[in-house]
């Protein structure tokens, strides 16, 4: 099959005022924390320019600040100060060498912010405080409505000097004007307060004003909130009316639209693997019907197939792909050239790209070790190739073979099971966990592309590895389940029975009845088990050392989520818990806070708890083979998340 | 006579005074390299008269990089000669903190993994560390030693190692976290050992080396209390000059920089104690909340220490040693033990700062204050402050500092707006020596003060010279139903003791120490109190401060109910109607009064009656923080001055 046929219309071009796209596909703004100082870096410009290499239509840059009252997070590009200019051009040379258009998203954030950076008065339409920052701003006079006006003015003629072809303004997620459109933030009583025309005035004197100042030859485009999913807060039909009054102006060349509010409702924004895709393809859709400008819709895009069809059923023009090219920069090249099958899927597990955001560090990649690292240069292999055995066809075993591969070695995995994915594997087994799977999935595409050759079913000692006469040695035999002090070594007849969160998901136990978790690691696997056994019928309970239960839920946005289910699934979440004691049919746990003691009486205890380093095979290697080039990555090195084995075993495998 | 202005021995060197600024983390940084602004904030202090000053923590070897912008000591050199460079000019020794967090680090930033002596996970982050293999045990004593000798070719007169509440030292030391059973788990001692003989020997004799050394961990089922602390101090006291005395580990990192909960000096006991055991091999320096020259006098009067660190004291008035050399001790600012700016490991990276101060980590910014000789600048009519709130107060001290007349006016009899009501919260009662001190600063600098009487439009029109409204906040928007009959009350009121009878509910949607405070101190006071909010956390703004765990803790032994995830959604006479976040389920609680702990809106009534032009500052701009207030109170005035002499 073509290219053009298996994708027609992702792959057409579209005219963008004065700007053409080559297809459809949107790398839109999103969060960096790439910037130095208030200023842009040579990593944006490396960042932007692998998508515009992969093949995107369209890249819009990360948010640059129009005034020196925003600045809600530390690495925020200062776009007032004229010293962005030469930054800028250098990311819009990296990016047009390619032939991309891209354009710069400006804001102010408004209330959805603190003073700690600016050390400064929060401005915001009224003095109402955001859910997140919690502090009360000030409320903005005309004089200070005319300085942002002119602020984003000012901005706007900073972008064109600095080469960008289009400038968005942000009106959704996190923004001053977001502030004045809804009428949770916006209790004014003058004439940019109260009815819509008054509270979409700000908007249309910005528009106006940036216009006036870029002139016809950029693209200007607005981005709105479709639903703020805020109690009082705008939805559709508020959003649909604000877009048609931006139409109605006459300046504005495309709508990008998005769901939720960043503080507020942050977690149906940049939605995990729990939310189904295109969830937010009616904001797009019932924009698209009123106003006769390209809109561009987003949500969960991570399959070229999916964006062909939301044009298809007419729900866009453009589609909005972060995630999906933040885990492979050559998305649209590959679905272009009909490789969908070699794309490295998007998992939406927000672990290392939203979840180092709000933690204030780098954009990264649970499975694309480049991502945040595009302006350092690749290391390249020094010596011959080798032969490489590779121990474990987990996540760092896998990742170590394909680096190894890529550096030009010859390599074979060998694994144990008779399935490759080891952790990865067996928690995507989990209702709504499917897709993280996909790693796994795309680590295997890439060792069959690169020709590494994975053995299943075949368990190494020291010896069996040695008589291969390895050039090197990776293991990454990961990590066994290990029970803590507490546990009695011989089950109590009376119970409660034990085991741990693996064999659950294993199969090789099934719990009934009465079930405690007992979750030391703060993440999925406990929520994970206990709504597994919930939806089993099992009485679940989860009890943590922690003051939450998921605390690092709270990171990739599921927590939210989580809550709701766990409230709907009857679990209860129990914390300031540590288990200290297990046996007559009950378990103890010790309050921490106060000292007190209490009982349980439970059928089932499932252990959520840190394994134990599977090392035995790298100690004894140490051992046989003192001179022997042998690495270890992963879990069986320290057990820790997917990502820890994925950057080791790529590390590893490029410096072999 | 006075033990904290005399010189004193330091090892090879002397010390000018007793008074030391200990090592803590600033974010001061630029990437991971001892800064310009680092030189900056030391050296101000040293203009200000410390004795000894030890930079922030540097880590020893790349395996380490626990917060973002903390400094690696490979990288620091040339900041470390300019720090040296301009402390020691002006008369203050300068040693380097040394250090490595171990387990108690981040993977965040290097992409590695965390190395310990054994895999025992850091209860917060939860992530396992590696056991370190002996190369990784070698490779951290060779860096102890290349940064030993790097801050010695920087000039700097010594080392600090850190074996104290973050660090990889205590953690081989601990049988919370050592669990080895080779060589250096079978003496737990003796990777600090080999580390102090390394530095030492790259020192060479002339250098000062100093210990900081965890004596407590109160963790007793595993941890050094004070007996095998002291112990270990008196094995590795001989090998240095100096040992300064902390308590606090993995399981108790809030005893690093404790609150106002915690009284000052607590670590008295345990540094007499260690003082004892160390029997003068090594200068001890006590730590722990001494924020008062005379609390430390006492210290150093009692022969349980040859030093004092004064960290935070020195974060609010670095001109303590100075003020207190001149005879004036009640000039120097107090530090309140707040914690709100100078807390700063925090993922934000958080600069230094102080509530009371707003130049500190700004040094050679605009914020600072003129200098007290200043000449009536010309032209400028006398300044009328309305509002004796932090403010206000602050307005007036430094306009008053700048030569300018000043009245100010507050309405209630007594000066300190909303910090006066916070102080009256079981705990809090530090919080008030900030605003006594500016009331005193205010009257020595010839202020008129006219308490128990407002301004109105007529007396403010009727001023000839600048106007500053500091009119402090009012009650917020309810954003819930108010019965007929119910009337909510304020935070000021439940801590004033004006509440009706009966149980109480506490709503809080801002998670700071105000609804949490409160609900203590209604809890104590015998009262039935439960405290609301919809976070999954109470006080979840605390973090920052570092009382997140000790409030949650306070709260819960002390009784007080805590409904989390909740949303207020009506009040009744007599009732309270609450709705759980996730499953909707509505519950009414029995309440006499419910105490609105939220958001605040600004007092704008005077503003808005004489034409909204005049200048504004803190809570009457927008309701938010000390800090807040001070730095506008000050900005305001530094701005009727026409610039600042910082």
């Amino acid at each position: 099959m073509t290219t053009s046929g298996r994708y027609p219309l992702l792959f057409s071009p579209l005219r963008i005022g004065p700007v053409t796209v080559a297809n459809r596909i949107v790398f839109s703004a999103h969060l960096t924390n790439y910037a130095e100082e208030g200023l842009p870096t040579a990593q944006h410009a490396a960042y932007y320019a692998a998508r515009a290499a992969g093949g995107a239509g369209l890249i819009i840059t990360e948010e640059h600040s129009v005034h020196p009252t925003d600045w809600p997070y530390e690495k925020l590009i200062h776009g007032f100060h004229r010293e962005v200019i030469p930054g800028y051009r250098r990311i819009t040379e990296a990016v047009h060498a390619q032939g991309t258009p891209i354009f710069a998203q400006i804001n102010h954030n408004g209330g959805q912010a603190s003073g700690m950076y600016s050390r400064l008065p929060v401005w915001a339409p009224s003095p109402v405080a955001d859910p997140l920052f919690r502090e009360v701003p000030k409320a903005v006079d005309e004089a200070e409505i005319a300085e942002i006006v002119a602020s984003y003015a000012l901005v706007a003629g900073h972008c064109r000097e600095g080469g960008f072809d289009g400038i968005e303004l942000q009106c959704s997620h996190s923004s001053i004007v977001r502030g004045f459109l809804s009428p949770v933030t916006n209790r004014r009583t003058d004439r940019y307060g109260g009815s819509l025309e008054n509270r979409a005035r700000i908007l249309l004197e910005i528009v106006g004003a940036v216009r006036a100042a870029v002139g016809s030859g950029l693209a200007l485009g607005v981005r709105l909130c479709g639903d703020e999913l805020i109690e009082g807060g705008t939805t559709i039909g508020e959003a649909v009316a604000v877009a048609r009054l931006v139409a109605e102006q006459g300046l504005t060349d495309y709508i990008n639209t998005s769901i939720g509010v960043a503080t507020a409702s942050l977690f149906m924004i940049e939605a995990s693997m729990h939310v189904p895709p295109g969830y937010a393809m009616f904001i797009p859709s019932a924009i698209r019907d009123a106003v006769e400008l390209p809109v561009v819709g987003v949500g969960r895009f991570k399959d070229p197939l999916q964006a062909e069809r939301a044009l298809e059923a007419g729900h866009c023009d453009l589609v909005g792909v972060v995630r999906g090219q933040i885990a492979d920069a050559d998305f649209a090249a590959k679905a272009r050239a009909g490789e969908v099958e070699d794309i490295r899927l998007c998992l939406s597990c927000n672990q290392e790209c939203v979840g180092r955001m709000g933690l204030n560090r780098w954009l990264g990649c649970i499975e694309n070790p480049r991502t945040g690292r595009e302006a350092a240069p690749v290391p390249v292999r020094r010596g011959p190739p080798k032969d490489v055995t590779v121990v474990g066809a987990g996540p760092g075993g896998l990742q170590a073979a394909i680096a190894a591969a890529e550096s030009g070695h010859r390599v074979t995995v060998y694994e144990r099971e008779d399935r490759a994915g080891g952790q990865v594997r067996l928690a995507a087994t989990v209702a709504n966990r499917a897709e993280l799977g996909d790693l796994v999935r795309n680590q295997l595409a890439a060792c069959r592309r690169l020709g590494v050759e994975i053995r299943l079913g075949v368990e190494l000692d020291g010896g069996a590895v040695l008589a291969g006469r390895p050039g090197a040695v990776v293991v990454a035999t990961g990590s066994v389940p290990e029970s803590p002090y507490w546990v009695p070594a011989e089950a109590d007849p009376e119970g409660p029975a034990v085991c741990d969160v693996r064999q659950v998901l294993e199969g090789t136990a099934v719990p009934g009845g009465r079930v405690l978790v007992v979750d030391e690691l703060g993440f999925h696997q406990a929520t994970s088990v206990a709504e597994l056994l919930a939806d089993r019928g099992c009485q679940v309970e989860i009890a943590t050392p922690g003051m939450v239960v998921g605390q690092d839920l709270g990171i990739t946005l599921d927590l939210e989520n989580w809550n709701i289910r766990a409230a709907a699934k009857a679990i209860t979440q129990s914390t300031d818990l540590v288990a200290s004691g297990a046996g007559a049919g009950m378990v103890t746990l010790l309050h921490h806070p106060t000292g007190r003691t209490e009982t349980r009486e439970v059928d089932w205890i499932v252990l959520a708890v840190p394994p134990a380093p599977a090392e035995a095979l790298y100690l004894e290697l140490r051992r046989l083979a003192p001179d022997l080039d042998v690495h270890r990555v992963g879990d069986c090195l320290a057990p820790r998340r997917a990502h820890s084995a994925v950057i080791e075993g790529d590390r590893v495998g490029r410096l072999l | 006579m006075s033990r904290l202005l005399e010189p004193v021995a330091l090892g090879p060197r002397t010390a000018r005074n007793a008074v030391v600024f200990g090592p803590h983390e600033t974010n001061l940084a630029r990437g991971r390299s001892v800064s310009d602004r680092h030189v900056a904030y030391y050296r101000r202090r040293a203009a200000g008269g410390v004795g000894t000053i030890v930079i922030e923590e540097a880590s020893v070897h790349p395996s380490d990089w626990p917060t973002e912008r903390s400094p690696l000591a490979a990288e620091s050199a040339e900041g470390w000669a300019a720090v040296a460079v301009a402390a020691q000019a002006e008369g203050a020794l300068v040693l380097a903190g040394l250090g490595h967090a171990g387990g108690q680090g981040s993977s965040a930033y290097s992409q590695a993994p965390l190395w310990a002596p054994s895999r025992i996970p850091e209860v917060n982050s939860r992530e396992v560390p590696k056991a370190m293999e002996e190369e990784d045990i070698e490779a951290v004593i060779a860096g102890f030693a290349a940064a030993a000798a790097l801050a010695a070719g920087a000039g700097l007169d010594g080392v600090e190692v850190n074996a104290g509440q973050h660090s990889l030292l205590r953690q081989f030391a601990s049988g919370l976290t050592n669990q080895r059973t080779d060589d250096w788990g079978q003496d737990r001692g003796l990777l600090l050992r080999r580390v102090l003989v390394a530095a030492r020997a790259a020192l060479g004799p002339d250098g000062i080396l100093g210990v900081r050394l965890s004596c407590d961990e109160l963790a007793p089922w595993a941890g050094l209390v004070p007996e095998t602390g002291g112990a270990l101090a008196a094995e590795v006291a001989p090998l240095v000059d100096a040992l300064t005395v902390v308590r606090g580990s993995i399981f108790s990192v809030s005893a690093t920089r404790p609150g106002t909960q915690v009284e000052a000096g607590f670590n008295r006991e345990l540094t007499g104690l260690v003082h004892e055991a160390v029997a003068g091999t090594a200068a001890v320096v006590a730590q722990g909340s001494i924020v008062d020259p005379a609390l430390a006098e006492e210290l150093l009067g009692g022969g349980i220490c040859e030093l004092v660190e004064m960290t935070r004291a020195l974060v609010a008035d670095p001109d303590l040693v100075a003020k207190a050399a001149a005879g004036t001790p009640e000039r120097i600012r107090p530090c309140i033990r707040c914690n709100q700016g100078c807390q700063v490991r925090d993922n934000r990276n958080p600069i230094i700062g102080c509530v009371g101060e707003p130049a500190t980590g700004w040094e050679g910014g605009p914020d600072g204050e003129p200098a007290g000789d200043s000449p009536p600048p010309a032209g400028i009519g006398p300044l009328l402050v309305v509002g004796g709130g932090p403010a206000g107060l602050e307005c007036a001290r430094v306009a008053a500092l700048g030569g300018l007349r000043v009245t100010l006016v507050e309405e209630a009899g007594r000066c300190g707006g909303a910090v006066r009501a916070a102080a009256a919260a079981l705990g809090r009662e530090a919080l008030a020596g900030l605003v006594d001190w500016h009331e005193a600063e205010c009257r020595r600098l010839g202020v008129e003060i006219i308490l128990g009487t407002g301004a109105g439009p007529a007396e403010v029109g009727a001023h000839a010279g600048p106007v500053v409204l500091a009119t402090g906040s009012r009650p917020g928007e309810a954003g819930y139903l108010i019965g007929p009959g119910a009337t909510p009350a304020t935070p000021a009121q439940a801590l004033t003791g004006e509440l009706p009878e009966g149980p109480v509910v506490v709503w809080d949607p801002i998670g700071g120490p105000i609804g949490v405070s409160v609900a203590e101190t209604l809890r104590a006071a015998g009262r039935e109190v439960t405290l609301v909010t919809q976070d999954l956390v109470v006080g979840q703004e605390l973090a920052r401060s570092g009382d997140l765990a000790p409030a949650n803790g306070r709260l819960q032994s002390a009784g007080v109910v805590l409904r989390r995830r909740s949303l207020l959604r009506g009040v009744d006479r007599g009732s309270v109607r609450v709705e759980d976040r996730f499953t909707g389920e509505v519950t009414v609680l029995e309440a006499a009064v419910l105490v609105d702990a939220g958001h605040r809106l600004p007092e704008t009534a005077l503003w808005e009656a004489t034409g909204s032009r005049l200048a504004r500052a803190g809570d009457g701009l927008a309701p938010r923080g000390l800090a807040e207030a001070v730095r506008e109170g000050r900005r305001t005035a530094l701005a009727l001055l026409g610039g600042s002499s910082s």
